[in-house]
């Protein structure tokens, strides 16, 4: 039971913030109304029954796809440092921290080529 | 928890050829980023060309300071003799691909602008350049000297990626012709992760069979012996087609014709150059060090595939009529030949024989290659490059030196005596004899000789023709590709009047094979 | 036992080949080598625990990672060459042959 502990306790905290955070917010937030406001979510841009231009999405979608990916599969190497961090020392934390300055680097490409914006 | 663990041992000393070329790529991204666009030329020029001088000399100083006797990095990259005569050939390579590299002329203004587009009209006007050509370029070097020295297959197979994914890229970025250029790029990337793949998963089965993929651990298990030996032969096979693709053998070739023609000429010259290079080190890692306990297996397959892909490179050479695909078959031969050397293996002296001859033939082919390529940039209309042979017709008659120039490089790849070709064909036959290999050498002479037709073709086109009246004009080279071109036209005459020294380097590098 | 994992990689291995050699559709071409590289993955994983070390889970990472790289500058590749020729099907891709 002690292992779970940690992980029950993560789990009380993070409910109670999701439910801090819908409560606050209505009391908070600016309320301006709007009919986009009252649509079905869809990642923020307005709900269409069909792809813009005839069944296919704009290009724009597919180089924020790779981005995504790209940044998000990195990631995968701090997995097993996470696990072992304490046990891999200093060695493992100069490693990491140089391992994220080039991803750091990629990413600083990626948003000085505009990259990250939209439009 | 229990204990901290063990801090991995780093070699920084003898990797740092590798760590220069890399952070130098890292540095060129953030020069793409941070520097305005008129400076980054100016930036980019002397940062590669200096990190590739500087893994040069640190390559030299590791040679210079005694050979170790293990691997570096845990066991995962071998720096011994053949690996650092590997990575000075790679790297005075790519040193002077940059040079050709160096002209605008070549690349795209802007590879997102699509052909015809008012988008590139205008980024041409602007004057924009593709300058993420650099770091790539860097990448890409980085991946071969990874690919070429690795001692397991997991580092293998990451210079492999590393290797390849830039190049992929590169050959888009034609200027002229850019749908061939599109297109090339899509060919080798679809049939480039095709046989990576193959590669993986060979990876997967011996790593299944010994339990590790670390070469030396391969080789040892494979002495122990231990069931399952379809999971370890099918294994070989498909590791063995990874390599082999990279390399160009027959049937693995298809690629290499369309990639070469397709991409700009500076690209094609460090690819036909560079990843040769750096593809026979890998293979020769895999199958001498790993699997030399297999060789009763995989040699007979081996036989086969390297008379395969002698007699297809100079056959298909014959049919083309577009220098840059000739020079392309041309080289799928060459990959041929070296497989001979790849074949003759046998006890320890041999074993050193067959590899200095490798060795020594990398090296004056790859200059040839590179040399032979810069000739192809100066050739132009109104076009761009003027590829079609017929083209090329009395080119003797208007430019008398340039077309004696690219005569002599046609002469090296034939393998004539007085050129640096002559002296590579004749250590690699030559090692091939005193293995056994008698036939395939057979094979690797009628196939010269086939070659050697078609080349001296191309000589007489250019000399005895008559010059088309609105035949190609000469572009005055830069002082880049006029460098290259001499360059390349020493070397190759140096290792083909005075070989010895280079011999010799290539004997002691070769003298203690592999570490494991 | 690890044979029904090994033989599922296999198949999902020759479905990808397969799916390589017959697609027209540079992207499903594209979708199918990455369906190998799984296959790969899964191979991996169960050789590392058929042989109780983890070298094959530690590999099993960097395919992935190599795999989504290689993910990126495929379709950078594939999406240039769509825009100009609207069409991405390797058949249509015909102006280098001999």
């Amino acid at each position: 039971m002690d292992l779970y502990a940690p992980i029950l306790v993560l789990a009380v905290l993070a409910a109670g913030f999701a439910i801090f955070s819908v409560t606050i917010a209505p009391f908070t937030g600016p309320k301006r109304w709007n009919r986009a406001k009252l649509d079905a979510y869809e990642c923020g841009i307005e709900p269409t029954p069909q792809p813009v231009g005839g069944g296919r999405f704009p290009l724009k979608y597919m180089i924020t796809a790779m981005l995504f990916i790209v940044f998000d599969i990195e990631i995968i190497f701090l997995y097993p440092w996470a696990v072992a961090f304490d046990r891999l020392g200093v060695f493992g934390l100069v490693e990491m921290v140089l391992f994220i300055v080039t991803v750091l680097v990629a990413y600083a490409y990626v948003w000085r080529r505009k990259g990250l914006d939209w439009d | 928890m229990n204990g901290t663990i063990q801090a991995p041992t780093i070699e920084y000393a003898l990797l740092s050829p590798m760590l220069i070329v890399f952070g130098a790529a890292i540095i060129g991204v953030l020069i793409e980023a941070f520097a305005p666009r008129y400076l980054r030329k100016s930036i980019h020029m002397p940062l590669t060309l200096l990190a590739l001088l500087g893994a040069f000399a640190t390559t030299i100083l590791g040679a210079a300071n005694g050979l170790p006797t293990s691997a570096s990095a845990m066991g995962a990259v071998a720096v011994d003799g053949p690996a650092l005569f590997v990575w000075g050939i790679i790297l005075i390579l790519a040193f002077v691909s940059v040079l050709l590299i160096n002209d605008d002329e070549q690349f795209v203004a802007q590879a997102a602008a699509v052909p015809g587009s008012s988008d590139e009209e205008e980024a041409v006007r602007s004057g924009y350049a593709q300058t993420e050509v650099y770091p790539l370029l860097l990448f890409a070097v980085g991946g071969m000297l990874l690919f070429s020295s690795a001692n397991d297959l997991l580092a293998m197979f990451v210079g492999l990626e590393v290797m390849s994914l830039p190049l992929y890229l590169l050959c888009g970025l034609a200027r002229r012709r850019r749908l061939l250029s599109q297109e090339a790029s899509v060919k080798y990337f679809l049939l480039g992760a095709f046989s990576s793949a193959f590669f993986l998963y060979g990876m997967a089965l011996v790593y299944g069979y010994t339990g590790t993929v670390s070469l030396r651990g391969i080789g040892d298990a494979l002495g122990a012996g231990s069931g399952q030996e379809t999971l370890l032969l099918i294994g070989t096979a498909m590791l063995g087609v990874g390599l082999l693709f990279k390399i160009g053998a027959a049937p693995f070739q298809a690629w290499k014709p369309d990639v070469y023609q397709g991409a700009p000429t500076a690209v094609t010259a460090l690819m036909a150059s560079t990843v040769l290079v750096a593809a026979f080190g890998a293979v020769l890692r895999v199958f001498w060090v790993a699997l030399g306990g297999l060789e009763w297996n995989w040699q007979p397959v081996m036989w086969g595939i390297a008379i395969l892909t002698m007699v297809v490179g100079a056959i298909l050479a014959i049919t083309q009529t577009d220098i840059k695909r000739m020079l392309a078959y041309s080289s799928v031969a060459h990959a041929g030949f070296l497989l001979t050397g790849v074949i003759a293996t046998g006890a320890a002296a041999q074993n050193a024989k067959a590899l200095s001859a490798i060795l020594f033939y990398l090296a004056a082919y790859g200059f040839t290659t590179v040399g032979a390529f810069a000739v192809v940039t100066m050739v132009r209309d109104a076009g761009g490059e003027a590829g079609h042979l017929s083209r090329w017709a009395g080119l003797g008659k208007r430019s008398p030196f340039l077309a004696g120039v690219f005569a002599f490089f046609l002469l090296a790849f034939a393998g004539i005596p007085l050129t640096s070709g002559f002296f590579g064909k004749y250590a690699v036959f030559a090692a091939a004899v005193s293995g056994g290999a008698v036939p395939l050498v057979v094979v690797g002479v009628v196939s010269s000789a086939i070659a050697a037709f078609f080349y001296v073709r191309v000589i007489v086109l250019m000399f005895f023709n008559d010059p088309a009246a609105d035949g190609p004009s000469i572009a005055v080279p830069t002082v880049g590709t006029s460098a290259v071109v001499a360059l390349a036209a020493a070397a190759t005459v140096v290792l083909g009047v005075f070989p010895q020294p280079v011999l010799d380097l290539a004997d002691q590098a070769a003298s203690a094979l592999f570490i494991r | 036992m690890t044979t029904h994992y090994l033989v599922l990689s296999a198949l999902l291995f020759a479905i990808g080949a397969v799916g390589v050699l017959i697609r027209r559709n540079a992207i499903v071409v594209f979708m199918c080598v990455e369906l190998m590289l799984n296959a790969c993955n899964l191979a991996f994983v169960t050789f590392a625990r058929q042989h109780g070390n983890l070298d094959g889970q530690l590999i099993a990472f960097f395919v992935m990672v190599v795999a989504a790289a290689e993910v990126v500058v495929g379709l950078a590749i594939i999406v240039m060459i769509f825009r100009t020729r609207r069409s991405a099907s390797v058949d249509d891709a015909n102006l280098l042959k001999y």
